[in-house]
């Protein structure tokens, strides 16, 4: 029973061309971890080099935004050095079109209207307009050296070979679950 | 000034730093935990030599493979340091080798290299790396 049980949710994964899946509290440790992970089995794929190195970075901005804006989060312990840790699921699998990366987190119901507005921005753009757009953000903030989705969400859309889809559902009076899907 | 060289990680750059012979170096892949704690040590001895009036020349070599969103704000910033030492009169060469079967990597190099506008910048693809 219980084999069956945990075979039948890897067999759902894997019907879903799933090869990798984490769902749980992410941190920076996961995402070498499973970087790791990944980057062997793309070497052991043979996938040539600019599709290892893109869907390697759009999985470390993917891992990144959720480790930063996930309001999802696991409060800091005041008493010992632990860092707050925050919630979310990342999947990596193959489709038709090429390697997928999903990432799913909760986010404010208040900062919905802004992201959408923001990523239909970067779905319309093309190669050219994106790169200007990643040059835009960076010296935008180069006044500190700080963590901002602005740029991660660029680099996701550059990489990709088409363009980023993304979703959003109501989860409470506060919260919203926001999915992002790129294809590589 | 000291000599800096640090080994390269899983997530961060070699960094070989010889401020005798004016060669500086990143070498392999960047995207720190964080960031902050990576660079601003390097960017706080970059800085400290290029103020040096009696430094007249000095080469960076970036041979990066991958970078992150976050990490290319670091590199943005290095490269800001090494331009303004240009224009205060001190030759500077930055080198920005790339694979050559990763675009993307030429593009960011093509990228930093336009808002060079005093230190003379040279794109080179990487061989049999």
């Amino acid at each position: 029973m219980l084999a069956s049980e945990v075979y039948e949710l890897r067999a759902n994964l894997r019907r879903q061309g799933v090869v990798f899946a984490y769902s749980g509290y992410v941190t920076e440790g996961i995402l070498s971890g499973v970087g790791d992970a990944l980057k062997q089995k793309l070497v052991s794929e043979d996938a040539d080099t600019k599709t290892l190195r893109s869907v390697f970075a759009v999985f470390v901005e993917q891992m990144q935004n959720m480790i930063r804006y996930s309001v999802e989060r696991l409060p800091a312990d005041g008493e010992t050095e632990v860092l707050d840790i925050s919630y979310g699921i990342v999947t990596i699998g193959n489709e038709a079109d090429g390697y997928v990366v999903h990432a799913g987190n909760l986010i404010l119901l208040s900062d919905v209207d802004n992201m959408r507005k923001r990523l239909s921005e970067l779905r319309a753009m093309n190669r050219e307009e994106l790169r200007a757009a990643y040059k835009g953000q960076l010296r935008s903030e180069t006044d500190a050296v700080s963590n901002s989705a602005g740029i991660g969400l660029i680099e996701i859309a550059r990489r990709a070979s088409k363009p980023i889809e993304f979703d959003f559902m109501r989860i409470d009076d506060q919260h919203a679950f926001f999915a992002l899907k790129a294809t590589v | 000034m000291q000599k800096i060289d640090i080994p390269a990680t899983n997530r961060t750059p070699a960094v070989a730093f010889d401020f005798d012979v004016g060669h500086l170096k990143l070498i392999g892949e960047s995207y720190p935990e964080d960031v902050t704690t990576f660079y601003n040590p390097l960017f706080d001895a970059l800085k400290s030599w290029l103020s040096d009036g009696s430094i007249s020349k000095c080469r960076f070599d970036f041979e990066l493979i991958y970078f992150n969103s976050s990490s290319a704000k670091a590199i943005m910033l290095i490269m800001e340091l090494l331009d303004s030492a240009a224009e205060a009169g001190k030759s500077v060469d930055v080198y920005w080798f790339h694979d050559p079967e990763d675009e993307t990597m030429e593009e960011l190099g093509e990228e930093f290299g336009e808002d060079l506008k005093h230190a003379k910048f040279t794109l080179e693809k990487l061989l049999d790396r």
